[in-house]
Protein backbone atom coordinates (compact mmCIF):
# COMPACT_ATOMS: atom_id res chain seq x y z
CA UNK A 1 0.00 0.00 0.00
CA UNK A 2 1.52 3.46 -0.83
CA UNK A 3 1.80 6.02 1.47
CA UNK A 4 -0.55 8.03 -0.29
CA UNK A 5 -3.49 5.11 -0.43
CA UNK A 6 -3.07 5.17 3.55
CA UNK A 7 -3.25 8.76 3.58
CA UNK A 8 -6.59 8.10 1.49
CA UNK A 9 -7.46 5.62 4.55
CA UNK A 10 -7.27 7.52 7.42
CA UNK A 11 -9.47 10.23 5.63
CA UNK A 12 -12.40 7.64 5.09
CA UNK A 13 -11.75 6.73 8.33
CA UNK A 14 -11.77 10.30 9.95
CA UNK A 15 -8.83 9.52 11.87
CA UNK A 16 -6.43 12.11 10.27
CA UNK A 17 -6.31 14.94 12.44
CA UNK A 18 -6.63 12.86 15.39
CA UNK A 19 -4.06 10.30 16.68
CA UNK A 20 -2.64 7.64 14.81
CA UNK A 21 -2.49 4.87 17.40
CA UNK A 22 -3.68 2.06 15.33
CA UNK A 23 -3.73 0.72 11.53
CA UNK A 24 -6.34 2.85 9.84
CA UNK A 25 -9.55 0.04 9.25
CA UNK A 26 -12.29 1.73 7.08
CA UNK A 27 -15.80 2.29 9.41
CA UNK A 28 -17.66 -0.91 7.49
CA UNK A 29 -14.71 -2.99 7.66
CA UNK A 30 -14.56 -5.50 11.05
CA UNK A 31 -13.70 -3.26 13.28
CA UNK A 32 -14.62 -5.65 16.24
CA UNK A 33 -12.67 -8.52 14.86
CA UNK A 34 -12.52 -11.21 16.95
CA UNK A 35 -8.73 -12.44 16.87
CA UNK A 36 -7.77 -15.65 18.66
CA UNK A 37 -4.55 -16.50 19.38
CA UNK A 38 -3.01 -19.64 20.87
CA UNK A 39 0.44 -19.78 22.65
CA UNK A 40 1.52 -17.32 25.35
CA UNK A 41 5.19 -17.43 24.42
CA UNK A 42 7.45 -14.58 22.76
CA UNK A 43 4.72 -15.15 19.57
CA UNK A 44 1.81 -15.31 20.49
CA UNK A 45 2.06 -12.43 23.17
CA UNK A 46 4.00 -10.16 21.13
CA UNK A 47 1.68 -10.92 18.55
CA UNK A 48 -1.31 -10.23 21.07
CA UNK A 49 0.39 -6.82 22.01
CA UNK A 50 0.64 -5.41 18.23
CA UNK A 51 -3.10 -6.44 17.56
CA UNK A 52 -4.62 -4.70 20.39
CA UNK A 53 -1.98 -1.54 19.45
CA UNK A 54 -2.77 -2.05 15.36
CA UNK A 55 -6.40 -2.95 16.06
CA UNK A 56 -7.80 -0.89 19.63
CA UNK A 57 -11.42 -2.08 18.85
CA UNK A 58 -10.89 -5.56 18.08
CA UNK A 59 -11.50 -8.45 20.62
CA UNK A 60 -8.16 -9.82 20.94
CA UNK A 61 -7.97 -13.03 22.97
CA UNK A 62 -4.37 -14.81 24.30
CA UNK A 63 -5.59 -18.47 25.44
CA UNK A 64 -2.36 -20.01 27.11
CA UNK A 65 -2.54 -22.85 29.72
CA UNK A 66 -0.31 -21.97 31.92
CA UNK A 67 -1.02 -18.76 33.50
CA UNK A 68 2.93 -18.13 33.87
CA UNK A 69 5.42 -18.34 31.22
CA UNK A 70 8.39 -19.70 31.82
CA UNK A 71 11.25 -18.19 28.91
CA UNK A 72 13.76 -21.45 27.80
CA UNK A 73 16.41 -17.99 26.37
CA UNK A 74 18.61 -17.84 29.54
CA UNK A 75 17.56 -21.32 30.84
CA UNK A 76 20.77 -22.47 30.19
CA UNK A 77 21.87 -20.46 32.96
CA UNK A 78 19.90 -21.38 35.50
CA UNK A 79 20.77 -25.30 34.73
CA UNK A 80 24.59 -23.77 35.26
CA UNK A 81 23.25 -22.31 38.81
CA UNK A 82 24.00 -19.02 37.83
CA UNK A 83 20.17 -17.51 37.72
CA UNK A 84 17.31 -17.97 39.75
CA UNK A 85 14.19 -19.76 37.51
CA UNK A 86 11.92 -16.95 38.89
CA UNK A 87 14.08 -14.90 36.41
CA UNK A 88 12.67 -16.33 33.77
CA UNK A 89 8.83 -16.18 34.57
CA UNK A 90 6.40 -13.80 33.44
CA UNK A 91 2.60 -13.05 33.64
CA UNK A 92 -0.02 -11.93 31.21
CA UNK A 93 -1.06 -8.43 33.40
CA UNK A 94 -0.08 -6.15 31.57
CA UNK A 95 -1.67 -7.99 28.27
CA UNK A 96 -4.69 -8.01 30.76
CA UNK A 97 -4.20 -4.21 31.49
CA UNK A 98 -4.14 -3.28 27.59
CA UNK A 99 -7.50 -4.96 27.20
CA UNK A 100 -6.03 -8.63 25.93
CA UNK A 101 -9.00 -11.14 27.23
CA UNK A 102 -6.04 -13.97 28.16
CA UNK A 103 -7.67 -17.18 28.99
CA UNK A 104 -5.67 -19.98 31.12
CA UNK A 105 -7.42 -22.66 29.54
CA UNK A 106 -6.06 -25.48 26.66
CA UNK A 107 -7.07 -25.24 23.05
CA UNK A 108 -8.51 -28.68 22.15
CA UNK A 109 -9.81 -28.37 18.57
CA UNK A 110 -9.98 -25.98 15.78
CA UNK A 111 -12.30 -26.03 13.10
CA UNK A 112 -10.46 -24.05 9.98
CA UNK A 113 -13.61 -24.55 7.42
CA UNK A 114 -16.22 -23.42 10.32
CA UNK A 115 -13.84 -20.82 11.84
CA UNK A 116 -14.19 -21.83 15.48
CA UNK A 117 -11.76 -22.90 18.21
CA UNK A 118 -12.97 -25.41 21.11
CA UNK A 119 -11.31 -24.42 24.67
CA UNK A 120 -11.01 -26.89 27.61
CA UNK A 121 -12.61 -29.37 25.91
CA UNK A 122 -16.41 -28.28 25.40
CA UNK A 123 -15.90 -23.96 24.75
CA UNK A 124 -16.51 -23.30 21.35
CA UNK A 125 -15.97 -19.54 20.06
CA UNK A 126 -16.20 -18.41 16.77
CA UNK A 127 -12.94 -16.20 15.50
CA UNK A 128 -12.23 -14.31 12.49
CA UNK A 129 -8.38 -14.73 12.59
CA UNK A 130 -6.49 -17.34 14.40
CA UNK A 131 -3.10 -17.32 14.97
CA UNK A 132 -1.17 -20.21 16.11
CA UNK A 133 2.28 -19.84 18.22
CA UNK A 134 1.98 -23.14 19.81
CA UNK A 135 5.88 -23.65 19.96
CA UNK A 136 7.02 -26.87 20.21
CA UNK A 137 6.16 -30.78 21.17
CA UNK A 138 8.23 -33.63 22.16
CA UNK A 139 8.12 -36.50 19.68
CA UNK A 140 7.89 -39.36 22.29
CA UNK A 141 9.33 -42.27 21.62
CA UNK A 142 11.01 -41.78 18.48
CA UNK A 143 13.85 -42.46 20.55
CA UNK A 144 13.22 -45.92 21.43
CA UNK A 145 11.84 -45.88 25.36
CA UNK A 146 12.21 -41.44 25.63
CA UNK A 147 8.10 -40.93 26.60
CA UNK A 148 6.80 -38.57 28.86
CA UNK A 149 7.65 -40.83 32.43
CA UNK A 150 10.99 -41.07 31.07
CA UNK A 151 11.61 -37.48 31.09
CA UNK A 152 11.00 -37.51 34.92
CA UNK A 153 14.02 -39.41 35.12
CA UNK A 154 16.08 -38.14 32.10
CA UNK A 155 15.02 -34.62 31.45
CA UNK A 156 14.71 -32.88 28.10
CA UNK A 157 14.33 -29.04 29.56
CA UNK A 158 13.77 -28.32 26.10
CA UNK A 159 10.61 -26.91 27.44
CA UNK A 160 11.43 -24.40 30.56
CA UNK A 161 9.84 -25.00 34.23
CA UNK A 162 10.04 -27.94 35.68
CA UNK A 163 12.13 -29.55 33.87
CA UNK A 164 14.82 -26.96 34.05
CA UNK A 165 14.78 -27.23 37.68
CA UNK A 166 14.60 -31.55 38.18
CA UNK A 167 18.28 -31.49 35.54
CA UNK A 168 19.60 -28.63 37.62
CA UNK A 169 19.22 -30.61 41.15
CA UNK A 170 20.13 -33.58 39.40
CA UNK A 171 23.79 -31.54 38.44
CA UNK A 172 23.62 -30.93 41.91
CA UNK A 173 23.20 -34.01 43.32
CA UNK A 174 26.23 -35.43 41.07
CA UNK A 175 28.90 -37.07 42.89
CA UNK A 176 32.40 -35.43 41.87
CA UNK A 177 34.12 -37.93 38.95
CA UNK A 178 30.45 -38.73 38.39
CA UNK A 179 29.28 -38.17 34.05
CA UNK A 180 26.91 -36.50 32.68
CA UNK A 181 25.90 -37.58 28.90
CA UNK A 182 23.84 -35.35 26.59
CA UNK A 183 22.14 -36.04 23.48
CA UNK A 184 21.33 -33.97 20.79
CA UNK A 185 18.70 -34.10 17.77
CA UNK A 186 19.33 -34.04 14.02
CA UNK A 187 17.53 -30.62 12.50
CA UNK A 188 15.09 -28.57 12.71
CA UNK A 189 14.63 -28.13 16.79
CA UNK A 190 14.29 -25.47 18.90
CA UNK A 191 17.02 -23.30 19.05
CA UNK A 192 19.53 -24.92 17.23
CA UNK A 193 22.80 -23.20 19.46
CA UNK A 194 20.56 -23.78 22.48
CA UNK A 195 22.12 -27.44 23.28
CA UNK A 196 26.05 -25.95 23.16
CA UNK A 197 25.42 -23.20 25.12
CA UNK A 198 24.00 -25.68 28.05
CA UNK A 199 26.91 -27.95 27.43
CA UNK A 200 29.17 -25.11 28.04
CA UNK A 201 27.48 -23.86 31.02
CA UNK A 202 27.06 -27.29 32.39
CA UNK A 203 30.53 -27.54 31.89
CA UNK A 204 31.42 -24.36 33.95
CA UNK A 205 29.67 -25.70 36.56
CA UNK A 206 30.88 -28.91 36.81
CA UNK A 207 34.86 -27.53 36.30
CA UNK A 208 33.91 -25.55 39.49
CA UNK A 209 32.09 -27.50 41.72
CA UNK A 210 32.46 -31.34 40.50
CA UNK A 211 36.41 -32.31 40.11
CA UNK A 212 36.98 -34.97 37.62
CA UNK A 213 33.09 -35.06 35.80
CA UNK A 214 32.51 -35.11 32.33
CA UNK A 215 30.12 -33.88 29.70
CA UNK A 216 29.53 -36.47 26.95
CA UNK A 217 27.80 -35.29 24.16
CA UNK A 218 26.40 -37.44 21.43
CA UNK A 219 24.91 -35.42 18.68
CA UNK A 220 23.16 -36.59 15.84
CA UNK A 221 24.72 -34.55 13.57
CA UNK A 222 28.43 -33.28 12.50
CA UNK A 223 27.73 -29.88 12.28
CA UNK A 224 26.74 -27.57 14.58
CA UNK A 225 25.37 -23.48 15.13
CA UNK A 226 28.26 -21.63 15.96
CA UNK A 227 30.50 -24.52 15.80
CA UNK A 228 34.01 -23.13 15.14
CA UNK A 229 33.12 -20.95 18.15
CA UNK A 230 31.77 -23.53 20.65
CA UNK A 231 34.61 -25.58 20.03
CA UNK A 232 37.52 -22.67 20.44
CA UNK A 233 35.41 -21.72 23.67
CA UNK A 234 35.61 -25.69 24.96
CA UNK A 235 39.40 -25.97 24.11
CA UNK A 236 40.33 -22.53 25.71
CA UNK A 237 38.02 -23.51 29.16
CA UNK A 238 36.40 -26.92 29.44
CA UNK A 239 39.09 -29.13 27.69
CA UNK A 240 38.79 -31.68 30.52
CA UNK A 241 34.94 -31.12 30.93
CA UNK A 242 33.86 -32.01 27.36
CA UNK A 243 33.66 -34.50 25.14
CA UNK A 244 31.87 -33.71 21.84
CA UNK A 245 31.06 -37.34 19.41
CA UNK A 246 29.12 -36.54 16.41
CA UNK A 247 27.26 -38.36 13.90
CA UNK A 248 29.96 -39.99 12.12
CA UNK A 249 31.41 -40.75 15.83
CA UNK A 250 28.19 -43.00 16.61
CA UNK A 251 26.73 -40.14 18.38
CA UNK A 252 22.91 -40.55 17.26
CA UNK A 253 21.16 -42.04 20.29
CA UNK A 254 17.77 -44.75 19.26
CA UNK A 255 17.12 -46.04 22.36
CA UNK A 256 17.50 -44.71 26.44
CA UNK A 257 16.97 -47.46 29.22
CA UNK A 258 15.82 -45.55 32.54
CA UNK A 259 16.60 -48.28 34.56
CA UNK A 260 19.91 -48.85 34.38
CA UNK A 261 20.51 -45.35 33.30
CA UNK A 262 21.69 -45.82 29.95
CA UNK A 263 21.80 -44.87 26.38
CA UNK A 264 22.35 -46.69 23.10
CA UNK A 265 23.93 -45.46 19.73
CA UNK A 266 23.45 -47.57 16.80
CA UNK A 267 27.42 -49.79 18.45
CA UNK A 268 27.50 -48.00 21.64
CA UNK A 269 25.67 -47.87 25.15
CA UNK A 270 26.46 -45.53 27.58
CA UNK A 271 25.83 -44.81 30.83
CA UNK A 272 25.86 -41.88 33.44
CA UNK A 273 24.54 -40.64 36.53
CA UNK A 274 22.74 -37.54 34.40
CA UNK A 275 21.34 -37.88 31.39
CA UNK A 276 19.93 -34.64 29.28
CA UNK A 277 17.74 -36.01 26.68
CA UNK A 278 17.33 -33.34 23.92
CA UNK A 279 14.62 -35.16 22.11
CA UNK A 280 13.08 -34.83 18.05
CA UNK A 281 10.92 -32.18 17.97
CA UNK A 282 7.40 -30.74 16.13
CA UNK A 283 4.82 -28.54 16.24
CA UNK A 284 3.19 -27.68 19.00
CA UNK A 285 0.35 -30.14 19.36
CA UNK A 286 -2.91 -27.87 18.13
CA UNK A 287 -1.22 -27.10 15.23
CA UNK A 288 -1.53 -31.09 14.01
CA UNK A 289 -5.46 -30.81 14.98
CA UNK A 290 -5.92 -27.36 13.32
CA UNK A 291 -4.67 -29.32 9.71
CA UNK A 292 -1.54 -26.71 9.12
CA UNK A 293 1.20 -29.07 10.15
CA UNK A 294 2.47 -31.38 7.33
CA UNK A 295 4.00 -34.80 7.34
CA UNK A 296 7.48 -33.25 8.96
CA UNK A 297 5.32 -32.41 11.79
CA UNK A 298 6.21 -28.96 11.21
CA UNK A 299 3.91 -25.79 9.62
CA UNK A 300 4.71 -24.48 6.11
CA UNK A 301 3.89 -21.00 5.72
CA UNK A 302 3.34 -18.30 3.63
CA UNK A 303 6.45 -16.18 4.81
CA UNK A 304 4.63 -12.49 3.71
CA UNK A 305 1.77 -13.33 6.09
CA UNK A 306 2.37 -16.15 8.08
CA UNK A 307 -0.59 -17.69 6.78
CA UNK A 308 -0.94 -21.79 6.69
CA UNK A 309 -0.20 -23.23 3.15
CA UNK A 310 -2.30 -25.98 4.45
CA UNK A 311 -5.40 -23.71 5.99
CA UNK A 312 -4.65 -20.23 4.46
CA UNK A 313 -7.43 -18.59 6.84
CA UNK A 314 -4.91 -19.57 9.67
CA UNK A 315 -1.38 -18.13 10.62
CA UNK A 316 1.42 -19.80 12.10
CA UNK A 317 4.44 -18.28 13.65
CA UNK A 318 7.25 -19.23 15.69
CA UNK A 319 9.37 -22.46 16.31
CA UNK A 320 6.14 -24.13 15.00
CA UNK A 321 6.34 -22.91 11.28
CA UNK A 322 8.63 -23.73 8.52
CA UNK A 323 10.86 -20.62 8.45
CA UNK A 324 14.23 -21.92 7.59
CA UNK A 325 17.09 -20.17 7.09
CA UNK A 326 15.32 -17.90 9.65
CA UNK A 327 16.04 -20.27 12.40
CA UNK A 328 13.24 -21.28 15.65
CA UNK A 329 14.37 -18.49 18.08
CA UNK A 330 12.87 -16.60 20.40
CA UNK A 331 13.73 -13.19 18.53
CA UNK A 332 12.29 -14.89 14.88
CA UNK A 333 9.58 -15.66 17.02
CA UNK A 334 8.92 -12.21 18.58
CA UNK A 335 9.61 -10.43 14.74
CA UNK A 336 7.28 -13.10 12.83
CA UNK A 337 4.78 -12.11 15.30
CA UNK A 338 4.72 -8.27 14.52
CA UNK A 339 4.79 -9.08 10.96
CA UNK A 340 2.27 -11.56 10.84
CA UNK A 341 0.34 -8.88 13.09
CA UNK A 342 0.22 -6.74 10.38
CA UNK A 343 -0.78 -8.73 7.78
CA UNK A 344 -3.53 -9.65 9.51
CA UNK A 345 -4.24 -5.60 10.01
CA UNK A 346 -3.84 -5.26 6.33
CA UNK A 347 -5.98 -8.51 5.75
CA UNK A 348 -9.34 -7.02 8.12
CA UNK A 349 -8.60 -3.66 6.31
CA UNK A 350 -9.17 -5.56 2.44
CA UNK A 351 -5.21 -5.06 1.95
CA UNK A 352 -2.35 -7.35 0.66
CA UNK A 353 0.74 -7.89 2.59
CA UNK A 354 3.72 -6.09 1.91
CA UNK A 355 7.27 -7.88 1.52
CA UNK A 356 9.95 -6.59 3.77
CA UNK A 357 13.23 -7.45 5.22
CA UNK A 358 13.02 -9.90 8.54
CA UNK A 359 16.36 -10.50 10.86
CA UNK A 360 17.80 -12.44 13.35
CA UNK A 361 20.12 -12.32 16.41
CA UNK A 362 20.74 -15.50 18.46
CA UNK A 363 23.25 -14.64 21.45
CA UNK A 364 24.78 -17.56 23.21
CA UNK A 365 26.61 -17.78 26.52
CA UNK A 366 30.13 -19.75 26.53
CA UNK A 367 31.36 -18.76 30.24
CA UNK A 368 28.57 -16.89 32.74
CA UNK A 369 30.42 -13.76 31.29
CA UNK A 370 31.05 -14.52 27.66
CA UNK A 371 28.60 -14.80 24.64
CA UNK A 372 28.94 -15.57 21.25
CA UNK A 373 26.43 -14.13 18.43
CA UNK A 374 24.57 -15.55 15.10
CA UNK A 375 22.55 -13.06 12.82
CA UNK A 376 21.05 -13.42 9.69
CA UNK A 377 18.98 -11.00 7.28
CA UNK A 378 16.13 -12.28 5.19
CA UNK A 379 13.57 -11.49 2.57
CA UNK A 380 10.03 -12.66 2.45
CA UNK A 381 9.41 -11.51 -0.95
CA UNK A 382 9.93 -14.73 -2.70
CA UNK A 383 8.10 -18.43 -1.70
CA UNK A 384 10.14 -18.52 1.28
CA UNK A 385 12.20 -16.64 3.32
CA UNK A 386 15.99 -16.13 1.79
CA UNK A 387 19.08 -15.44 3.46
CA UNK A 388 19.82 -11.76 2.11
CA UNK A 389 23.36 -12.37 0.28
CA UNK A 390 26.57 -10.82 2.40
CA UNK A 391 24.66 -10.61 5.75
CA UNK A 392 24.46 -12.39 8.58
CA UNK A 393 27.00 -14.72 10.42
CA UNK A 394 28.52 -15.26 13.42
CA UNK A 395 31.06 -13.27 15.88
CA UNK A 396 34.62 -13.01 14.72
CA UNK A 397 37.24 -15.91 16.03
CA UNK A 398 39.70 -15.62 18.59
CA UNK A 399 38.15 -11.96 19.18
CA UNK A 400 39.62 -10.63 22.50
CA UNK A 401 37.87 -11.17 25.97
CA UNK A 402 36.66 -7.68 25.67
CA UNK A 403 34.49 -9.02 22.59
CA UNK A 404 33.10 -12.00 24.20
CA UNK A 405 32.69 -9.74 27.53
CA UNK A 406 30.33 -6.85 24.83
CA UNK A 407 28.16 -9.59 23.70
CA UNK A 408 27.57 -11.05 27.16
CA UNK A 409 25.81 -8.07 28.27
CA UNK A 410 24.09 -7.74 24.93
CA UNK A 411 22.49 -10.71 25.57
CA UNK A 412 21.21 -9.75 29.17
CA UNK A 413 20.25 -6.57 27.91
CA UNK A 414 18.22 -8.33 24.69
CA UNK A 415 16.61 -10.54 26.99
CA UNK A 416 15.57 -7.43 29.01
CA UNK A 417 14.12 -5.76 26.17
CA UNK A 418 12.10 -8.93 24.39
CA UNK A 419 10.84 -10.31 27.56
CA UNK A 420 9.34 -6.57 28.10
CA UNK A 421 8.38 -6.28 24.54
CA UNK A 422 6.24 -9.61 25.14
CA UNK A 423 5.25 -9.67 28.23
CA UNK A 424 5.30 -5.75 29.14
CA UNK B 1 43.46 -8.03 13.67
CA UNK B 2 39.75 -7.06 13.80
CA UNK B 3 37.71 -7.76 17.05
CA UNK B 4 37.63 -4.07 18.00
CA UNK B 5 34.53 -3.18 19.83
CA UNK B 6 32.63 -0.54 18.09
CA UNK B 7 33.14 2.39 20.26
CA UNK B 8 29.24 2.73 20.51
CA UNK B 9 28.06 -0.34 21.60
CA UNK B 10 25.38 -1.69 19.22
CA UNK B 11 23.83 1.08 18.02
CA UNK B 12 21.14 2.99 19.34
CA UNK B 13 18.25 1.65 16.99
CA UNK B 14 15.26 2.32 19.44
CA UNK B 15 11.92 2.30 19.75
CA UNK B 16 10.62 0.38 17.03
CA UNK B 17 8.47 1.31 15.38
CA UNK B 18 4.81 0.52 17.29
CA UNK B 19 6.57 1.61 20.45
CA UNK B 20 5.81 4.89 19.02
CA UNK B 21 2.11 4.42 17.87
CA UNK B 22 1.20 5.46 21.90
CA UNK B 23 -0.13 3.49 24.74
CA UNK B 24 -2.93 0.74 23.72
CA UNK B 25 -5.50 1.62 25.41
CA UNK B 26 -4.82 5.60 24.70
CA UNK B 27 -7.96 7.13 23.32
CA UNK B 28 -7.95 9.14 19.98
CA UNK B 29 -6.79 12.22 20.14
CA UNK B 30 -4.60 12.13 23.29
CA UNK B 31 -1.57 13.13 23.61
CA UNK B 32 -0.31 10.33 21.12
CA UNK B 33 2.09 11.28 18.20
CA UNK B 34 1.16 13.43 15.33
CA UNK B 35 -0.20 11.11 12.52
CA UNK B 36 2.16 10.37 10.30
CA UNK B 37 1.68 7.92 7.15
CA UNK B 38 4.95 6.41 7.50
CA UNK B 39 4.05 4.99 10.89
CA UNK B 40 2.40 2.17 8.21
CA UNK B 41 4.78 2.41 5.51
CA UNK B 42 7.98 0.04 4.50
CA UNK B 43 10.23 1.97 7.12
CA UNK B 44 7.81 1.26 9.92
CA UNK B 45 8.06 -3.00 8.57
CA UNK B 46 11.71 -2.60 8.22
CA UNK B 47 11.88 -0.95 11.84
CA UNK B 48 10.22 -4.20 13.72
CA UNK B 49 13.19 -5.99 13.38
CA UNK B 50 14.57 -3.67 15.50
CA UNK B 51 12.56 -2.87 18.39
CA UNK B 52 13.23 -7.02 19.98
CA UNK B 53 16.72 -5.57 21.01
CA UNK B 54 16.23 -1.69 21.00
CA UNK B 55 14.04 -0.12 23.59
CA UNK B 56 14.10 2.81 25.39
CA UNK B 57 16.24 1.73 28.08
CA UNK B 58 19.66 2.70 27.15
CA UNK B 59 22.63 0.22 28.22
CA UNK B 60 24.37 -2.28 26.18
CA UNK B 61 22.35 -1.91 23.55
CA UNK B 62 21.57 1.38 22.95
CA UNK B 63 18.19 3.39 22.63
CA UNK B 64 17.28 5.03 19.55
CA UNK B 65 14.94 7.40 20.68
CA UNK B 66 17.68 10.45 20.86
CA UNK B 67 18.86 9.33 17.37
CA UNK B 68 17.68 12.06 14.69
CA UNK B 69 17.23 10.53 11.44
CA UNK B 70 20.93 12.00 9.99
CA UNK B 71 22.41 10.58 13.11
CA UNK B 72 20.32 7.06 12.36
CA UNK B 73 21.58 6.80 8.93
CA UNK B 74 25.10 7.43 9.15
CA UNK B 75 25.67 5.32 11.93
CA UNK B 76 23.89 2.17 10.00
CA UNK B 77 26.01 3.14 6.68
CA UNK B 78 28.69 2.77 9.13
CA UNK B 79 27.87 -0.53 10.52
CA UNK B 80 27.39 -1.49 7.02
CA UNK B 81 30.58 -0.66 5.51
CA UNK B 82 33.19 -1.21 8.84
CA UNK B 83 34.92 -4.12 7.97
CA UNK B 84 36.64 -5.04 11.23
CA UNK B 85 33.54 -4.72 13.21
CA UNK B 86 32.13 -7.34 15.62
CA UNK B 87 28.87 -6.73 16.84
CA UNK B 88 25.64 -7.95 15.63
CA UNK B 89 24.71 -4.71 13.81
CA UNK B 90 27.69 -4.93 11.70
CA UNK B 91 26.54 -8.46 10.28
CA UNK B 92 23.10 -7.27 9.66
CA UNK B 93 23.29 -3.51 8.85
CA UNK B 94 25.28 -5.50 5.53
CA UNK B 95 21.91 -6.99 4.72
CA UNK B 96 19.54 -3.70 4.20
CA UNK B 97 20.15 -1.38 0.93
CA UNK B 98 20.68 2.52 1.42
CA UNK B 99 17.01 2.85 0.31
CA UNK B 100 16.30 0.58 3.65
CA UNK B 101 18.81 2.52 5.92
CA UNK B 102 16.96 5.87 4.86
CA UNK B 103 13.46 4.44 5.23
CA UNK B 104 14.20 3.25 8.83
CA UNK B 105 16.23 6.00 9.76
CA UNK B 106 12.90 8.57 8.52
CA UNK B 107 11.23 6.40 10.60
CA UNK B 108 12.86 5.60 13.61
CA UNK B 109 14.37 9.26 13.37
CA UNK B 110 13.42 11.22 16.34
CA UNK B 111 11.97 14.21 14.57
CA UNK B 112 9.32 11.87 13.27
CA UNK B 113 8.31 10.08 16.45
CA UNK B 114 9.01 11.85 19.11
CA UNK B 115 5.90 12.60 21.10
Amino acid sequence: MSDLINRRLLLQSGLLGTALTALPLPAYSQARASIMIVGGGFGGATAARTLKRLLPNAQITLVETNPIFTSCPFSNLVIGGERDLSAQQFRYEALEREGITVANVPATDVDADGKNITLDGDSVYAYDRLILAPGIDIRWNVIEGYDADAANILPHAWKAGPQTLLLRRQLEALDPGQNVVMTVPAAPYRCPPGPYERASLIAHYLKAQKPGSKLIILDAKDQFSKMALFQEAWDAHYSDQIEWRGASEDGAVRRVDTGTQTVFSDFESLSARVINVIPPQKAGWIADRAGVADATGWCPIDPLSFASRLQPDIHVIGDATIAAPMPKSAFSANLQAKVCAIAVARDLAGQTPRPTTLANTCYSYTTPDEAISIAGVYSNAASQLQSVTGAGGVSPPNADKAVRTAEAEQAAHWFETITKEAFG
Amino acid sequence: MRNRVSAIAILPLSLLGLAACGGANAPSGSNTPTPNAAHLGPGATLALACSGCHSELNGAIASLSAYSETQLQDTLARYKTETDGTTVMHRLARGYSDEDIALVSAYLGHEETAP
